[in-house]
């Protein structure tokens, strides 16, 4: 063994040296990695919100330039907004109602598959697929089928002796129809959620067998809390989803409320029939590009940054729980 | 002094018949509750398909079958529509982004996940926070900026471009998913590449880089999946210069252009879902390896 | 490595030419060289058989004028036209069906204020009508032109009356319910032909935002300060009473079902096909007709008016087409060209209102003799230049109080608003508050 005793004097500084250049090509590369992502985040992410807060408290119509007036845009948006309410309900029972619905469907289904022997490849198939269609597609596909007088579902109803509902057409139907459209949707959940049925140790069902647990039993206190996590993953994702939610809602207004862009039709599609359609990014989408009030719609979005921004910190401060990490360089 | 057990053959006992009888009717009502889901998810492409047969008299009465069967309907659509130049422009969408995105992101993903630096933790929190947020809390700003933004008189605005060019300076998602595959890479082969001289770029380009063929495919079919499907940004930009419109947009403005034609519609429905469909059934391994590669496990 | 270069390279040369050759052909066309004709493009909103007609007009403008070439794009609204306008990129010549909004475009210089050329060209404004000079400028500042114009009246189907026995129309709205009940046919509960529809949005006849049943009822918007009166004046909570009742007579729900798969603007049309027996409409159904449904046994008539207001019969909603100059537009000089030639020469507005059954704009065109006659028609002039034909008020917010106003109707016809009154005095308050903030900035 080489003795470095001797060196060990001089070793130190030149040591030090070689590290700090060292580090110095380190951190340059790392620069030179992430840099366009530096500059894509400050660009197209930074900037924009922080240009966003600003216009929030402008009048801005894009003829001239911005106009400053307080928290008059705030102010209206809290108190006299007939919109701003109704968008936040629609919002909220979204993520009350389809989002639950939407993971308990998958969960099932991926329960019912994770029990069955032959054919499971084709039922994956079948309910993976519609998952991949384009939500334009889907949607128009859905109002043209819950037409509510010429389309297949309620004519198959009336066969049936049940008089259907007017679906899109019935602010009281527009959004469970939405739901239907999502739970047709629901194809990346399902595998997610199969994967981690099927993940399950097999010991644990069978301990549980040995205890005497029936099927319901073990589905209850084995499978659900050793996926749980995952579980709860489906669900966050599901709210973020839901506070984004635009493209079936204003393909299903437009398409439903049936008039042709003819005529200079006053009536605003978004939110038909009577608002019931109307979701919060729905919302900012007509204030900022329909009506062109970007300095409201600029305060809309302040409000939906500040909520995503709440639920995002909740994934991420515990995602370390949720996103299994190998061979990581620590 | 070891005595060997004579292996008896197991003995399976037989279940009580209660029990196989319990056994057969839950696998009956396993099945049927997924073959009615099957026929669920199926009947809507059923319907729609029928629809697309139709004639434009037929498409608005109440009848459900065909008759006669007008195949030309999907001809037609392309009469009607400039659906290739819609084609065209939702390729030339995807083809730049996803490449932009492949180039600018891996590179972000392996510093993320195999250099270590301070601060990199805080990084990948950033990253996910720019992955989760709504895009509506930017749009207005980032619009306002492209419109007054015209170099040359050339403008934005009116093109597809406002929305392709942020993918070439990294993306959240990729980033994300191509990450937790370079995490898997055991530190052995990169050690064995730093060994042999190779400094760290040369490692990303050629060893990690080869190693994550299966992620990067993922990354760039779903890539393609969600600039195919895009339909907001893509709305914001191009809704009135129609000789840019994506397939979504050009589908979503149809109905409008051909007022009440349901059976083209449905037959632009089906066209326009084809795509993803092929493309599924050609690359079902990338597609599993991208959904094991979000990582999320029990 | 090379070979990867290679490829990135090879896709991203592809992809910015066929790029930028798209954009070459939506970005504006710069000014020409002395030999090459300026090329200039104008937007309009009218499409398939009306568009064809506006192109044939355009054309004989472009044999005449071998320095400028013209490009129509047609389907235009105004949220494009907005738009283009916002993000510098406009059109040189825009056309919009929304005179509503003339509000907008005066109020805030998105349209060019069109004074100095008309002095310049000594263009006299006594030609257009009153009532097309009022909704083409706001305060005075005007930026737009009228581009023939529309009137309101009521078209009905001469079989189904005889078969049920009515002899004349309806001259007031107790006679129009009292009619609409005879000619309604029903099998079970679902509606086989319907007398008149009232529903709001249904159609452009029934606008939710009631300006084409104003005039029926002498209905005023907006008092003489600009403020909304809806609250205040009876002739409003009376229409839309009647209006709900007469849509409960149906079911609400059946009369959704009815409309659910007719498109107005293509041969599926309801009254078309015969399954409405009387229709407020536009003058311009006349060409519809003509062209999808030449079978049809119809008349026209004015719309019956409030039996309280009798003496207005023969009055009816007016409006327009508007067309000026966007702000941005490069070629300023020749657009001016294309919009005198459209709203001053009498046969271009001639050939173009027997082509899409508008009314002429002007005093002279009305007379022209290349007008082909129509009985049909006629009606319609007459409701134009009756002097209690009224058109929706103009505001600073545009057409935003009219949407406000729709959204309110809809509201109310579903049942939704529990006392009228007060709902009404709310309305009045937030379109106040709207004009108010419109022109001197501030939330909506």
């Amino acid at each position: 063994m080489i003795d470095a005793s001797a060196g060990a004097v001089s070793r130190p500084i030149a040591r030090r040296r070689g590290r700090s250049r060292a580090a110095w090509r380190r951190r340059g590369l790392v620069l030179l990695l992430m840099g366009p992502w530096l500059a894509g985040f400050t660009i197209f992410f930074a900037y924009p919100i922080v240009w966003n807060a600003y216009l929030s408290f402008t009048h801005y119509n894009l003829l001239s330039p911005p106009k400053w007036i307080g928290l008059a845009n705030y102010r209206y948006m809290l108190h006299d907004d007939p919109q701003m309410w109704p968008a936040v309900r629609n919002t909220l029972w979204l993520i009350a109602v389809l989002v639950p619905l939407q993971v308990v469907f998958a969960l099932g289904v991926a329960l019912m598959l994770a029990r069955a022997r032959a054919g499971v490849g084709v039922f994956r198939t079948i309910f993976y697929l519609p998952a991949l269609a384009p939500p334009v597609a889907a949607t128009l596909g859905f109002v043209y089928i819950l037409n509510p007088a010429t389309g297949p579902v309620n004519i198959i109803l009336g066969h049936l002796g049940i008089h259907g509902p007017l679906w899109f057409q019935s602010p009281a139907w527009a959004k469970p129809s939405l739901v239907i459209l999502g739970l047709w949707g629901i194809g990346n959940t399902m595998i997610i959620f199969l994967a981690a049925v099927l993940d399950v140790p097999r010991h644990l069902y069978e301990s549980a067998e040995l205890d005497g647990a029936g099927p319901f039993q073990r589905l209850r206190w084995v499978t659900l809390p050793t996926i749980s996590p995952v579980i709860l993953f489906s669900v966050v994702l599901g709210v973020i989803q839901a506070l984004q939610y635009f493209t079936q809602a204003y393909v299903a207004a437009n398409i439903a409320s049936g008039q042709a862009d003819q005529a200079g039709d006053t009536l605003n599609h978004l939110g038909y029939p009577l608002d019931s359609t109307l979701f919060y990014p729905v919302l900012i989408y007509q204030h900022g590009f329909a009506y062109f009030n970007m300095g409201y719609a600029a305060a809309l979005a302040m409000v939906l940054l500040v909520v995503a921004f709440a639920v995002t910190l909740v994934i991420v401060l515990n995602s370390r729980r949720w996103v299994h990490y190998s061979g990581a360089v620590r | 002094m070891t005595t060997v057990a004579v292996a008896r053959p197991v003995e399976r006992r037989k279940l009580p018949p209660q029990v196989r009888r319990r056994r057969f009717l839950m696998v009956v009502a396993n099945y049927s509750f997924l073959i009615a889901v099957a026929i669920a998810f199926l009947a809507p492409i059923g319907f729609i398909a029928l629809t697309s047969l139709m004639t434009t008299n037929q498409a608005l009465s109440p009848e459900l079958w065909p008759h006669p069967f007008r195949w030309s309907n999907y001809l037609d659509v392309f009469r009607t529509a400039p659906i290739w130049r819609w084609t065209l422009n939702t390729m030339m969408y995807s083809g730049l982004a996803t490449l932009g995105l492949l180039l600018s992101s891996i590179p972000v993903a392996y510093a993320l996940s195999r250099l270590r630096w301070r601060g990199r933790e805080i990084a990948f929190m950033i990253v996910l926070v720019a992955l989760m947020l709504p895009p509506q809390v930017s749009v207005v700003p980032l619009y306002a900026t492209w419109s007054k933004f015209h170099p040359f008189g050339f403008h934005f605005v009116g093109t597809l471009w406002p929305v392709i060019i942020p993918n070439w300076l990294g993306d959240a998602f990729s980033i994300f998913l191509l990450r937790q595959f370079f995490l898997t890479i055991p530190e052995e082969y990169l050690d064995a590449a730093r060994v042999d001289g190779c400094g760290e770029l040369r490692i990303l380009t050629t060893v990690v880089t080869r190693l994550a063929k299966p992620a990067i495919a993922a990354v760039a079919l779903f890539s393609f999946l969600y600039t195919f499907n895009d339909f907001f940004l893509p709305l914001l930009y191009t809704n009135e210069n129609p000789h840019n419109w994506p397939l979504q947009i050009g589908l979503s403005q149809f109905r409008s252009l051909h007022q009440v034609q349901w059976n083209l519609t449905m037959a632009a429905t089906l066209l326009v879902m084809a795509p993803v469909v092929v493309l599924f059934f050609l690359a079902q391994k990338a597609f599993v390896e991208g959904v094991t590669l979000t990582g999320v496990k029990g | 490595m090379r070979r990867w270069t290679g490829i990135v390279l090879a896709t991203l040369a592809v992809g910015a030419t066929a790029m930028g050759a798209a954009a070459q052909t939506s970005s504006k066309a710069g000014p020409s060289a002395a030999a090459a004709p300026a090329k200039i493009t104008i937007w309009v909103g009218w499409s398939a058989r009306e568009l064809k007609e506006f192109k044939g007009v355009v054309s004989e403008y472009d044999a005449k004028h071998s320095d400028v070439q013209v490009k129509v794009v047609g389907s235009i609204n105004d949220t494009k036209i907005t738009n283009a306008i916002r993000s510098g990129n406009p059109p040189d010549v825009v056309s919009s069906f929304t005179s509503a909004n003339v509000g907008i475009y005066c109020g805030t210089g998105a349209w060019i204020d069109l004074a100095p050329f008309l002095k310049k060209d000594h263009i006299s404004l006594s030609q257009f009508p009153k009532t097309s000079l009022y909704y083409t400028q706001f305060k005075g500042k005007r930026c737009a032109l009228p581009l023939l114009a529309d009137s309101y009246g009521l078209y009905y189907n001469k079989t189904l009356f005889a078969k049920a026995g009515i002899k004349a129309p309806p001259k007031t709205f107790s006679q129009l319910l009292a009619d609409a009940k005879k000619l309604t046919q029903r099998s079970g509960n679902k509606l086989d032909v319907v007398g008149y529809d009232p529903f709001w949005g249904f159609y452009s006849g029934n606008v939710a935002d009631m300006t084409n049943y104003a005039p029926l009822i002498a209905g005023k918007y907006l008092d003489s300060k600009g403020k909304s009166i809806l609250s205040k004046q009876f002739a409003w909570s009376k229409l839309l009473r009647w209006q709900k009742s007469f849509v409960d007579y149906y079911g609400y729900d059946n009369l959704v079902r009815f409309q659910a798969n007719a498109d107005e603007f293509s041969a599926s049309n309801l009254f078309e096909r015969g399954k409405i027996a009387m229709l407020m409409d536009g003058e311009w159904r006349v060409a519809f007709l003509k062209a999808e449904h030449p079978e049809l046994k119809y008349a026209t008539a004015p719309m019956p008016v409030d039996d309280a207001h009798a003496g207005l019969y023969g009055a009816g909603s007016v409006n327009g087409t508007i067309i000026g100059i966007p702000k941005g537009g490069k070629n300023v000089d020749q657009a001016w060209a294309l919009v005198k030639y459209l709203t001053t020469n009498n046969h271009a507005l001639a050939r173009f209102s027997n082509g899409i059954r508008n009314v002429p704009s002007t005093r002279s065109s009305a007379k022209s003799k290349e007008l082909k006659p129509d009985p049909r028609f006629a009606t319609f002039i007459k409701i134009f230049n009756n002097k209690s034909s009224l058109t929706a008020p103009i505001t600073a917010a545009g057409n935003a109080n009219l949407s406000l106003i729709s959204q309110f109707t809809v509201k109310y016809q579903a049942g939704k608003v529990k006392n009228l009154h007060s709902a009404l005095k709310t309305l009045d308050k937030q379109i106040d508050a709207q004009n108010a903030q419109a022109g001197g900035g501030g939330p909506p």
